[in-house]
């Protein structure tokens, strides 16, 4: 495909030096200005405009994919959930072309649980590929804890920056300051640049990603236009930011990207204009809500090349199925709607806009849950998960990874399954067949390195 | 370590400190009264007068239906007077309309509440974070009055009294009093809102949900990893099940309703079912025994042998001191502070700030200043500054909403994440822009920041600031223009420079506006831009 050749003839440059130095003390848009004098700036990556499209969407709380990616075949699962398990009288979505792959060696049967309708047909169309047993050595069952490691791809290290922050420092020297977009009222840790200086945005809402004030009393020139002034923005020489007083520093960088960053969303948006598909989008789904915002980003064209979602409520410790009503109602049952209903709405609009292949979507979640269920309905925390990846050019209808073996001599961590693919793997084939970073990049991106590392092949 | 400031190092600049630190700051008269009392009297008469715990919160009484003998859930509540009949969907309208009144109950206390005590009220409301929704309607209200309640008696100290709290079993909540870490763990675990909020109404002997457990331990007591300690001494994923284990058969039992007689007297509480407890034998965090030998039974006995723990006090004056000082304290200074705080004040919580108030630590140059303002500092601390009265419930909802701190919603059970400085992932780009936007709405009445589509009654959501009193109509010259920044810099910006550039174009932009309108407009833009400012942020 056109993409992937134009990928393959990037030659991605290290860090220039004074690329390095630029980046520390030039707001972005500086940068960037200066990067375009500079001829190197044609390998700069973030041209989420016309380039690859990472969509990373994350499944907050903890998904319990045992009863996601069901191995419903399986006399250990049936007996572990007694009143969680489904079944075929629950309509699932057998994948009957081809088993799981298993630890045990012996194929597990799988189905999708029965609001995926959509994922069923993702995998049919072979735009769907799974991948088991996914996690990393010494599973930690903090959900903060597991946060921080999924978001640093650092595991058991308390890390100050994360995987997409460090990816943006080595191989986005001078890129604008929208390079990934996040929609979401707080920021994540994957965004954290070790040298403070993503070139990200975090906002929830692009109706109030603006400065408003349409009172303009007495007013010559726009109030943005007064902030800038007052922040340094425009500066020739001077940019305002505090050499000395590092906690100052940042929150007069945080302004900085406030003023570059609201201006570059907005013409997004406005260039988008409204989806191609927009009656058809699902309504009171508030994952459905962000992804249709990164649609009309996308759609406006937005140089972003990395989009983050999140959807939040899978800590079911409780009620996950409905004590009176079973597997067909609840809380994980409610979740997974959404998730289908918001995937389904996203790809349908990326297909219209006829780039699917050139996006490709990662679920993941920072652990699975444990095998046994416990007394309230519900799961407690666990370690190994399923992930899913989507996209036009993801070699789908295809597993990755094993299934995990769900014997009691088998578990980690008090009755949790275990890994076999680490998830750091899963990131680096990303960067490197879909971003197109050099495999010489990695140790900088990955400073932690698990002991197989080699890239999967869903890309 | 945790020497006392020397007498001769007061100064004005350590009094704002105190006041931004011990409270939400304080006017521009407050500053040079603390200083004063300081210089005059000594720095412990300062910090005592901060100290002084004779809140208890009778100032800031409930909303008017929480004191009425009904159950708040049951009964039909509508301020303005409609009867149910007249109401189609009456509880759903009783439930938001609670939610906002609580919720400005809330931020009434911060802002009126004695400062300390409202600042402590407002670290529990992160630390012990509980959530509505989890509650379920069922318990709601009665769970959530009852729970700040608690909250806020712990908050004010041991003024409150000693008296057990009324929604545990009081046979089996063990003694103690308001004002103690370690008491107020223990009422937190009896208390309806978290036994919903973290499952333990659930969790019997016979199917043990570990939810509670685990986060006792992490989020509430010992904390992980190595960012406070090098002890190495963890807890194991064994001691969160021995944990969820002696947790086991808190119920919540009896009635809501006051006058339903048939399930029990009202109100309704958590007691132990001891048939529903787990009664294998128990080793926890390094212990087979009590201290005194006997066996380890229940989660009381769990909370009393965390607490004797080092890696307990290192965790919670670690968190205190990130709370009221700041982001990255030395483990030395955390080792130091967790000496004080367990051995010499046995967990009470004012004697212990009293000790961090008085440090030379705490009035470090890296500590003043080192503060990203949280939400709730942001608007408690706007409101102050500006004399402004208490904004309506809808406002707050309103603005809480766009900031990200919805005090019955936490993002997690973790809480709010802490502004912790540099590299902190508090600030993200959006709330960035609505920090610098919203001073616009009590400048410039300017809704459109908040408001899609949507037209609010403005002057009776946010009531007019007196300019007057901010800037005086002497000031207000052009050639006063460096009397009027300076007044303006003490009371909104106390303890930061601004760079010349910062002045000369805030002086070319006040002339400009009081030239073309009037100064009262120069004013008021003035405010505007001097609130946008990153240096607005800190504290």
């Amino acid at each position: 495909m056109d993409i992937n050749s134009k990928l393959n003839r990037r030659d991605f440059v290290a860090k220039s030096a004074w690329g390095a130095t630029a980046s520390l003390t030039l707001p972005g848009f500086l940068q960037q200005t200066l990067f375009n004098l500079d001829a190197r700036a044609q390998s700069v990556p973030s041209n989420g405009g016309d380039g690859p499209i990472l969509l990373l969407l994350e499944m907050a709380g903890g998904n319990d994919t045992l009863n996601t990616v069901i191995p419903y075949g399986n006399s250990i699962y049936n007996t572990a959930r007694s009143s969680l398990r489904l079944n075929e009288t629950h309509g699932f979505h057998k994948l009957t072309d081809k088993n799981g792959p298993s630890v045990t060696g012996n194929d597990e049967a799988l189905a999708l649980h029965p609001n995926l309708t959509y994922f069923d047909t993702l995998w049919k169309d072979g735009d769907l590929g799974i991948i088991n047993g996914v996690g990393y050595p010494n599973p930690n069952l903090s959900h903060f804890s597991s946060y921080d490691y999924w978001h640093s791809a650092k595991p058991n290290t308390m890390s100050k920056d994360g995987w997409i922050g460090r990816y943006f420092d080595n191989q986005c020297d001078g890129c604008g300051s929208t390079s990934g977009i996040y929609i979401n009222g707080r920021p994540t840790l994957a965004f954290r640049s070790s040298n403070g200086l993503s070139p990200t945005a975090t906002f929830k809402n692009p109706g109030y990603f603006n400065w408003r004030d349409k009172s303009e009393t007495g007013r010559e020139q726009p109030l943005d236009k007064m902030y800038r002034k007052l922040i340094g923005l425009d500066h020739p020489t001077d940019d305002g930011i505090s050499t000395t007083d590092t906690t100052l520093a940042y929150v007069q960088r945080a302004a900085h990207s406030a003023m570059v960053s609201t201006a570059n969303v907005q013409a997004a948006i406005e260039e988008g204009g409204t989806l191609l598909t927009n009656s058809e989008w699902p309504t009171g789904n508030g994952l459905a809500n962000n992804l249709k915002v990164i649609a009309q980003l996308i759609k406006g064209k937005s140089d972003t090349s990395i989009y983050y979602a999140r959807q939040g409520g899978y800590d079911t410790h409780n009620n996950q199925v409905d004590v009176n009503l079973g597997p067909l109602a609840g809380r994980h049952f409610n979740l997974l709607d959404d998730l289908n209903g918001g995937l389904k709405a996203f790809i349908d609009e990326m297909k219209a806009q006829g780039i699917w292949d050139r996006v490709v979507i990662l679920t993941f979640s920072e652990f699975g849950r444990k095998v046994i269920q416990n007394g309230s309905s519900g799961t407690d925390h666990g370690a190994a998960e399923s992930l899913f990846v989507m996209g036009g050019q993801v070699n789908g209808n295809n597993y990755y990874g094993l299934y995990p073996d769900l014997a009691a001599d088998a578990r980690v961590k008090r009755n949790s399954m275990d890994f076999n693919v680490d998830f750091r793997t899963v990131y680096r084939t990303l960067l490197e067949k879909w971003m197109g970073v050099p495999p010489s990049a990695m140790p900088n991106i990955f400073p932690s390195q698990p002991v197989n590392f080699d890239p999967l092949a869903f890309l | 370590m945790l020497d006392p400031l020397p007498q001769e190092s007061w100064s004005r600049r350590a009094a704002i400190h105190l006041l931004n630190r011990a409270g939400f700051g304080g006017s521009p008269d407050e500053q040079e009264a603390l200083f004063r009392l300081g210089e005059e009297s000594g720095i412990e008469a300062a910090v005592d007068s901060l100290l002084e715990t004779s809140e208890d919160w009778s100032s800031q009484p409930w909303p008017d239906w929480a004191l009425r003998d009904k159950d708040p859930n049951g009964d039909f509540y509508d301020p303005d007077g409609n009867t149910e009949a007249s109401n189609s969907n009456s509880n759903f309208r009783n439930q938001g309309i609670r939610r906002r009144e609580f919720t400005r109950w809330y931020f009434a206390s911060l802002k009126e509440g004695q400062p300390l005590a409202a600042k402590l009220l407002k670290f529990f409301t992160d630390h012990f974070a509980i959530d509505s929704a989890a509650i379920g309607q069922y318990y709601r209200f009665i769970g959530l009055l009852r729970y700040f309640e608690i909250l806020r008696k712990h908050a004010a100290g041991n003024v409150a009294g000693q008296d057990a709290p009324f929604e545990g079993d009081e046979r089996l909540v063990p003694d103690g009093h308001y004002g103690n870490f370690r008491t107020m763990v223990n009422h937190v675990s009896w208390s309806i809102a978290m036994v919903r909020t973290l499952d333990l109404y659930v969790s019997t002997n016979r199917s043990i949900n570990e939810n509670f457990g685990r986060e006792l331990l992490e989020l509430f007591t010992l904390g992980v990893g190595d960012t406070y300690t090098n002890d190495n001494d963890d807890y194991t994923e064994e001691d969160v099940g021995t944990a969820a284990e002696a947790f086991t058969g808190r119920k919540i039992y009896n009635y809501r309703y006051p006058n339903n007689t048939n399930n029990g007297p009202y109100p309704a509480a958590v007691w132990q079912n001891n048939g529903l407890r787990d009664k294998s034998a128990k080793s926890f965090f390094g212990n087979v025994t009590m201290p005194g030998g006997a066996d380890i039974v229940d989660g009381d006995d769990i909370i009393e042998l965390i607490f004797n723990s080092t890696r307990c006090a290192k965790h919670l004056s670690w968190k205190l001191w990130r709370y009221f000082a700041s982001p990255n304290p030395s483990k030395e200074l955390v080792a130091a502070l967790a000496l004080r705080f367990r051995d010499t004040h046995d967990y009470e919580i004012r004697p212990f700030l009293k000790d961090i108030f008085l440090s030379q630590e705490f009035y470090d140059d890296s500590v003043i200043n080192s503060q990203v303002k949280d939400a709730g500092d942001i608007l408690t601390i706007l409101e102050k500054q500006l004399e402004a009265p208490l904004v309506s419930k809808d406002a707050i909802e309103d603005v809480m909403q766009q900031l990200g701190y919805e005090i019955l919603f936490p993002p997690s059970i973790a809480g709010w994440p802490e502004p912790d400085g540099e590299g902190n992932t508090w600030l993200s780009t959006g709330s960035m822009v609505f920090r610098m936007n919203m001073p616009s709405i009590w400048s410039h009445r300017n809704f459109d920041i908040l408001t899609n589509n949507r037209v609010r009654n403005s002057l009776d959501e946010y009531p007019e600031v007196d300019w007057n009193s901010i800037a005086p109509r002497e000031l207000r010259t052009i050639e006063n223009f460096p009397l009027l920044i300076d007044a303006l810099t003490k009371r909104f910006l106390p303890n930061k420079t601004l760079r010349k550039s910062q002045i000369r174009t805030l002086y070319q932009r006040y002339s400009a506006i009081s030239e073309q309108l009037d100064s009262l407009e120069g004013v008021k833009e003035l405010i505007r831009l001097l609130l946008a400012l990153p240096e607005y942020q800190l504290q």
